[in-house]
């Protein structure tokens, strides 16, 4: 089927203008995001990473794609870089194998009908970083999302599987994302410098906050224990995000944050 | 007057907040002077360049103990002054300050970070907040960059064609022309850079706006150059940070420096974390 005769197309930029904007934060494709997100959120209200969580077909398969790209990134190392150490040129490497990958990544997820591949494939390919900027922010992050939501209208993600989504399919995500901000030295984009916990990401933190609702002991201002960190980090997203800027900023760590 | 001014230097040399009220008449003062500045300022050599700030007051000290202190040194700032970092009301105050008491030796050119949109969501409108307790002194700052933005003659014009020099990202790939990339922003390629040195007869393009890991960075046969001045930025970056200076010949000299030592000074006292944190 062409894409002539598809109801599906490929994703074009339209959002350009202020007005633009606010039209599309009046529209209806907005207010569904958001309320993905609530629902997600939701999900998680309570839980562990480490509790038992099912896995559909569908989730799994979304994970081995995860695995796969987090693979491509070991095939393709940093090249020397004596212009510059920050954004490291092997990144645009990584980028296209992903996008070359892409159409057979997506052929793993059962589901998936074949010629939505050409619409729901850019959100994927977005979503680990601005192939000319070599840097990562959270527009990226929820590409990321869209591509999840894509799947969700899709009926390949369910709202059964939105816990999983969260403590599996998007934390994983994070760990990948993780790998290649450290190994291609992504420039942080549109970072809130010490007005914001982390240069890179927001929704771990909106998902661990969920997870950390209605925690008898644990309090935001546990952050600034050490011991905690070490404890619970393996449990808690927000907690295992604080660990790792802790592990990567210089100086103070989370006391070079205003928040 | 002039020993008031005077006093309110030293005070925010020590990365100390002047009243609401001194802010206020600062930003009177600085309105009088930016009223008479031209839409495209003539600055003469010797001068030094700088480049992004975004708060980070004690590097920015570093930088004038490496260029020199102003007034003895003729400098000239490229904007993105406030956001991001610790310090962004004592940074944009000392040098409004400076361009107040030393009108002659101190050029401020407006970043796309003095924006209204932009402080509310990258930092400077929370620490006015926080430093205040009241937006007022973020509004007055905002009221004077607005008059001085409305006062550069066709505006919207010449401060596209001030945005596109000074804001533009630069690609080395890109050979050709000007390419849309973001709502807000455009690329420009070598070709586009050429052209418009040639048309108008530039030796060098200086610009920000770009994180350069060394410090600066050239492009294009030198035609360009990125002048980074905020060290180990977001306080991982690791990168340096530098400043250009120009002699009377125009001949170059870029300085390197790093981050200040991180001590007790260079971290604030944290005050009461708003109530939501307890």
């Amino acid at each position: 089927m062409s894409s002539s005769e598809s109801k599906y197309r490929p994703p074009t930029k339209e959002i350009l203008s202020k007005e633009q904007l606010e039209q599309f934060q009046a529209s209806e494709t907005h207010a569904a995001i958001i309320a993905y997100i609530q629902r997600l959120n939701e999900s998680v209200v309570g839980v562990r990473l480490t509790d038992p969580c099912d896995e559909s077909e569908a989730v799994k398969a979304i994970i081995g794609v995860l695995d796969s790209v987090a693979h491509l990134a070991t095939e393709t190392p940093p090249v020397d870089n004596a212009g510059s150490r920050f954004g490291n040129p092997a990144f645009r490497d990584f980028y296209d194998k992903v996008k070359a990958s892409s159409k057979e990544l997506h052929s793993r997820i059962a589901g998936i009908p074949e010629d939505s591949v050409q619409e729901i494939s850019l959100y994927f390919e977005e979503s680990w970083g601005n192939r000319t900027r070599i840097d990562y922010g959270s527009g990226m992050e929820l590409n990321f999302l869209c591509w999840l939501y894509c799947l969700e209208r899709l009926g390949v993600l369910r709202p059964e599987d939105d816990r999983a989504v969260v403590v599996r399919i998007f934390w994983r995500y994070i760990g990948v994302m993780r790998v290649l901000q450290s190994t291609y030295w992504l420039e942080p984009a549109g970072s809130h410098g010490v007005w914001g916990l982390d240069d890179y990401h927001f929704l771990p933190f909106l998902f661990g906050s969920a997870q950390l609702r209605g925690h008898r002991h644990l309090r935001p201002k546990s952050i600034h224990d050490n011991e905690i960190l070490e404890e619970f980090s393996k449990d808690y997203m927000y907690l295992a995000c604080i660990q790792f800027i802790n592990s990567i900023k210089t100086a103070h760590g989370t006391k070079s944050t205003r928040v | 007057m002039i020993a008031n001014l005077d006093k309110q230097i030293e005070q925010l040399k020590r990365c100390e907040t002047i009243s609401e009220a001194e802010v206020k008449q600062l930003c009177l003062q600085a309105r009088e002077i930016l009223v008479e500045e031209g839409n495209v300022q003539y600055v003469d050599s010797p001068v030094t360049i700088c480049g992004d700030i975004h708060g980070q007051f004690w590097d920015l000290m570093e930088l004038f103990s490496v260029g020199g202190m102003c007034p003895e040194t003729n400098y000239l700032f490229m904007g993105d002054f406030v956001d991001r970092g610790f310090f962004s009301v004592e940074t944009f105050l000392l040098l409004l300050a400076f361009k107040v008491r030393y009108p002659d030796r101190i050029t401020l050119i407006r970043g796309n970070h003095e924006s209204r949109q932009i402080t509310q969501v990258y930092g400077f409108y929370d620490e006015c907040h926080r430093k205040y307790g009241s937006s007022t002194v973020w509004l007055q700052i905002f009221k004077l960059l607005t008059k001085y933005a409305q006062l550069i003659g066709n505006k919207k014009y010449l401060m596209m064609v001030l945005c596109v020099i000074f804001f533009g990202l630069i690609r080395m790939r890109y050979k050709a022309g000007v390419y849309r990339r973001r709502g807000a922003g455009f690329l420009f390629g070598g070709d586009a850079v050429r052209s418009f040195a040639r048309m108008n007869d530039i030796e060098l393009l200086a610009r920000a706006h770009q994180l350069a890991m060394e410090g600066y960075k050239h492009m294009f046969d030198n035609l360009i150059v990125t002048v980074w001045s905020a060290p180990n930025y977001c306080y991982r970056c690791g990168n340096v940070a530098s400043i250009l200076e120009l002699d009377e010949n125009l001949r170059q000299e870029y300085k390197v420096f790093v981050h200040a030592p991180s001590d007790a000074r260079s971290i604030p006292a944290k005050r009461a974390p708003p109530e939501y944190f307890l």
